[in-house]
């Protein structure tokens, strides 16, 4: 990788009155981006009451942690979509890398024969794809995906980016003599790759995952095609919010049944923002881990060098 | 003796290297090959038989109907209209996405304090890594008739709130701004990378030659970023009749008073499928998403070769 050179004070093209100006800029436009995600999070842990006297608010009217509390006594309902996250998630990113990484490496190797082939044939479904429609019946109909966990985990599972990504950083990063003189005490490809260039590529490996796990975690589409709704129990989260009334609903029914019929009115308009921030909270505390892995993502998959 | 014993050993370790690559192949065979003889269901009228296998459904007892489904879809003005939007926002966001990130990004790699600068990145990238659930009830959070925040702002200062999910005239405007708030970020930390990547002495003899800041900017850091701009611009063009989906299913919360002003294709060709069970017309539009995507890739990346070799993307 090339070695990137910062911006020094004195090298800067900014006086310091322009950097001022430049760094008061940015400082609404954080405030800015950061408005949405915040007023959710203020939301969820404001009182039914005053959500609905006052409306959603930054700061507010009277603190309450109500609707976290009601969700929790409410059934199964979230945790079991929890846990469905996760483990897509989970299962999702390392069976993906399982599958891309082994044939990133061979497709790394001059010796390989068929590299330039399959290359070509990683290369075309970017150009052309099916389309949603013959997507949707081949998985249904051929390979028998509908409401089952594979139909959320399978068809994510690769990607042409994240397999041209590890193969570019395996050509890179792995001197040939090192794998030539491997070669000459006797380790196969599967060793080489396995305790050689793992090991090396590991800042690249985590960025696909890093990448794989958003991915995972976010996605609802595949579970509004292929799950319906006689199969709540295999929604993941996201999909929960997608169905936020019928979900609010449901939880509604299951708080009254385990707590007999005197139970409190359910706060549902906090519990909205409430679902979210659950939903967003992971992502907001793994995202400064995961900051160093995505940057030289971004930077390995769209800087041409 | 020894070079058949030298071959040999090269053709096991090909054998190896062809099985590691295996899984693979057999992914994208199911998952991008497979899919890939549905472009017959835009030329046919399907008409499935119960309990018979899709391949034979398709080929044996779909009948042929040539470019009919294309010219239904063509004569259609509410299919027009929804591939009038998908072009509309399309556009928008290709020059948005380009222009807007290039310009923060000039101005951002000449900040000071670096410490800044990272802070900068990561509040910015952060909506690119929500989901478009999310984002859409965080555009809930503002928008909601009864707690929305701006509705309350409005009450405030004396006026009516508005039925926002109910008013389609306004609706251009929020799905331009919510689509560059989440992906604006994104493009930012990569035209930051390129333009650190600069070699600075460049910016040294500019200053040494009095250059000003916006003469740096446009003889030396513009044309040092052509090649990025011509990769993104490439992608972009690619699903230029693509939308994201999410964006326009998911942040409307599918109101059905905004349908005229955020139905895109993608949300036409799920609808047409999953809803209408249409399967010929839905098919035909995804065909036209492909095809024209394919066509403009290569088409772009032709004349961008004719233009600046070293900036074409294949």
């Amino acid at each position: 990788m090339r070695k990137v050179s910062f911006v020094r004070p004195k090298d800067s093209s900014l006086t310091k009155k322009g950097n001022r100006m430049a760094v008061a800029f940015f400082g609404v436009l954080i405030v800015l981006a950061f408005l949405p995600v915040l007023l959710v999070i203020m939301s969820s842990v404001s009182s039914e009451q005053s959500v609905v006297q006052y409306g959603y608010r930054f700061i507010p009217h009277e603190f309450s942690l109500d609707a976290f509390r009601y969700m929790g006594e409410s059934g199964s309902t979230i945790p079991r979509a929890f846990l469905n996250s996760v483990m897509i998630t989970a299962v999702g990113t390392l069976l993906g890398l399982a599958i891309m990484c082994p044939c990133a490496y061979a497709l790394s190797r001059k010796e390989f024969a068929e590299s330039k082939l399959l290359m070509i044939f990683f290369m075309i479904p970017m150009l052309f794809s099916g389309g949603l429609v013959s997507t949707y019946m081949v998985n249904t109909q051929v390979l028998h995906l509908k409401n089952t966990y594979l139909a959320l985990i399978l068809p994510g599972l690769c990607s042409t980016w994240y397999l041209m990504m590890l193969r570019n950083y395996f050509i890179i990063s792995i001197p040939d003599a090192l794998i030539e003189s491997a070669k000459l005490d006797g380790a196969n490809p599967f060793q080489i790759f396995w305790m050689i260039a793992m090991p090396i590529c590991k800042p690249v490996v985590m960025t696909v995952a890093v990448f794989q796990i958003f991915a995972y975690w976010n996605s609802w589409y595949p579970a509004l095609l292929y799950i319906d709704s006689n199969h709540t129990e295999l929604y993941p989260l996201q999909y929960v919010l997608v169905n936020m009334e019928r979900s609010i609903q449901a939880m509604n029914r299951d708080a009254q049944y385990l707590s007999g019929m005197n139970s409190v009115v359910p706060p549902t308009v906090t519990m909205r923002m409430a679902m979210v921030v659950i939903v967003t909270l992971p992502i907001m505390i793994l995202f400064p881990f995961f900051q160093r892995f995505l940057k030289t993502g971004l930077t390995i998959g769209a800087v041409k060098e | 003796m020894r070079k058949s014993s030298f071959s040999r050993s090269r053709r096991r370790e090909n054998r190896q290297l062809r099985l590691m690559a295996l899984p693979a192949v057999i992914w994208f065979g199911l998952f991008c090959y497979l899919p890939l003889f549905g472009i017959f269901f835009a030329f046919k009228e399907f008409t499935p038989v119960p309990g018979r296998s899709l391949l034979e459904n398709l080929f044996i007892h779909s009948p042929w109907v040539g470019l009919r489904n294309f010219s239904y879809l063509f004569r259609n003005p509410q299919s027009l209209a929804i591939l009038g939007n998908t072009l509309f926002y399309n556009v928008i966001f290709l020059v948005a996405g380009i222009v807007i990130p290039v310009f923060l990004a000039v101005i951002l790699s000449e900040i000071h304090q670096k410490k800044f600068t990272g802070l900068v990145q990561m509040a910015l990238v952060l909506p690119y890594f929500l989901s478009w659930v999310i984002v859409g009830y965080c555009v809930y959070g503002f928008l909601a008739t009864d707690q929305g925040q701006i509705n309350s702002i409005l009450r405030f200062l004396g006026r009516e709130g508005i039925q926002w999910y109910q008013s389609p005239q306004y609706w251009r405007l929020i799905l331009i701004l919510v689509g560059i708030w989440k992906s604006c970020g994104y493009s930012l930390v990569i035209y930051l990378c390129s333009i650190t990547a600069i070699d600075r002495t460049l910016y040294e003899s500019a200053s040494l030659d009095g250059a000003t800041f916006w003469q740096k900017v446009r003889f030396i850091t513009l044309p040092m970023l052509r090649p990025t701009i011509a990769t993104i611009f490439i992608l972009s063009i690619g699903s230029l009749l693509s939308s994201d989906f999410g964006l326009f299913y998911q942040v409307p919360m599918d109101s059905g008073a905004l349908q005229e002003i955020t139905q895109t294709m993608d949300v036409y060709v799920y609808k047409a499928l999953m809803q209408q069970a249409n399967f010929s017309f839905s098919s035909a539009a995804a065909f036209l998403q492909s095809a024209v995507g394919c066509v403009l890739l290569i088409v772009s990346n032709v004349i961008i070769r004719k233009v600046d070799p070293a900036s074409a993307l294949l």
